[in-house]
């Protein structure tokens, strides 16, 4: 059992990273300060059940995410379901390859034309069920297994999330790009 | 299914290092040898990069003092002594 006398020292290193996804998840600076703090304060309560030497990353973002569930979703008690439509494998790839014609490495270089804001303004733009499996894999380097646990759903739906949310986050790169004019729209 | 079909469909998960070795290295295998699956799977990772980069947003120092401060009120209501 871990000591609630080491909370800060254990803990308080992850408060950028938990910010930073409260941040995604409420979009909102004040918002996610609240949850991050909210957080915080049920963790430091709880720590002398958390079990020491497990994932204690994994288990505050456990904490983070059902406080913003609870705060924000207090409605319905799951976060709604949005489901996509379908999507094509690779499509920013293939959209930016259409671009470049021969040259090779053209989009990874494409890459390099997108500023930060361009990917919150992508990540933000998801449906909740489809953003905290890309902001934890892609974001915060979750393995499956952790952010099944985090999220309290089947390694399978993680998976699926996970693969149809990052289709929806490079067709939503490519509109900002078309926006932007850093690509030219499809002819 | 062809070898760049079924590389393709493991695309996510060899990025996200959730493979089997023999899954794993028959990717690998294929990769060696296929150059247009080799610069998509090029392109995926360091997207993934950029993603990482970008979404993260620091927050202000003020914060760490808030939440130290939070922590300690905490201890001073439970704990009188403390």
């Amino acid at each position: 059992m871990a000591d609630q006398a080491n909370f800060e020292t254990d803990a308080m290193q992850y408060a950028s990273q938990l910010y930073s996804a409260a941040l995604r998840m409420t979009r909102n600076p004040a918002d996610a300060e609240d949850v991050v703090q909210e957080t915080y304060l049920k963790a430091f309560r709880a720590y002398g059940s958390f079990e020491e030497g497990t994932n204690l990353k994994a288990w505050l973002y456990r904490i983070l995410t059902n406080t913003y569930i609870n705060k924000y979703r207090k409605a319905q008690r799951r976060p709604q379901e949005v489901e996509l439509g379908e999507l094509q494998d690779l499509y920013l790839y293939k959209r930016l390859g259409e671009q470049s014609g021969a040259s090779r490495s053209a989009e990874v270089e494409a890459l390099d034309m997108f500023v930060d804001d361009d990917i919150v303004a992508a990540i933000e733009s998801l449906p909740e069920n489809f953003r905290l499996p890309v902001l934890y894999a892609d974001v915060e380097g979750f393995s499956y297994k952790e952010i099944a646990e985090i999220l309290d759903v089947p390694i399978g739906t993680v998976m699926s999330r996970l693969h149809r949310g990052r289709k929806a986050l490079q067709r939503k790169l490519w509109s900002v790009a078309v926006d932007r004019g850093i690509v030219e729209p499809e002819s | 299914m062809s070898a760049c079909d079924r590389a393709i469909e493991y695309i996510y998960q060899y990025i996200d290092d959730e493979l089997t070795v023999t899954r794993r290295t028959r990717i690998q295998w294929h990769l060696k040898r296929c150059s247009s699956c080799m610069d998509a799977f090029t392109f995926e990772t360091q997207l993934k990069e950029r993603i990482a980069i970008g979404g993260r947003t620091e927050p202000s120092e003020e914060l760490f003092d808030t939440l130290r401060a939070l922590i300690q009120q905490e201890r001073k209501d439970t704990d009188p002594d403390c």
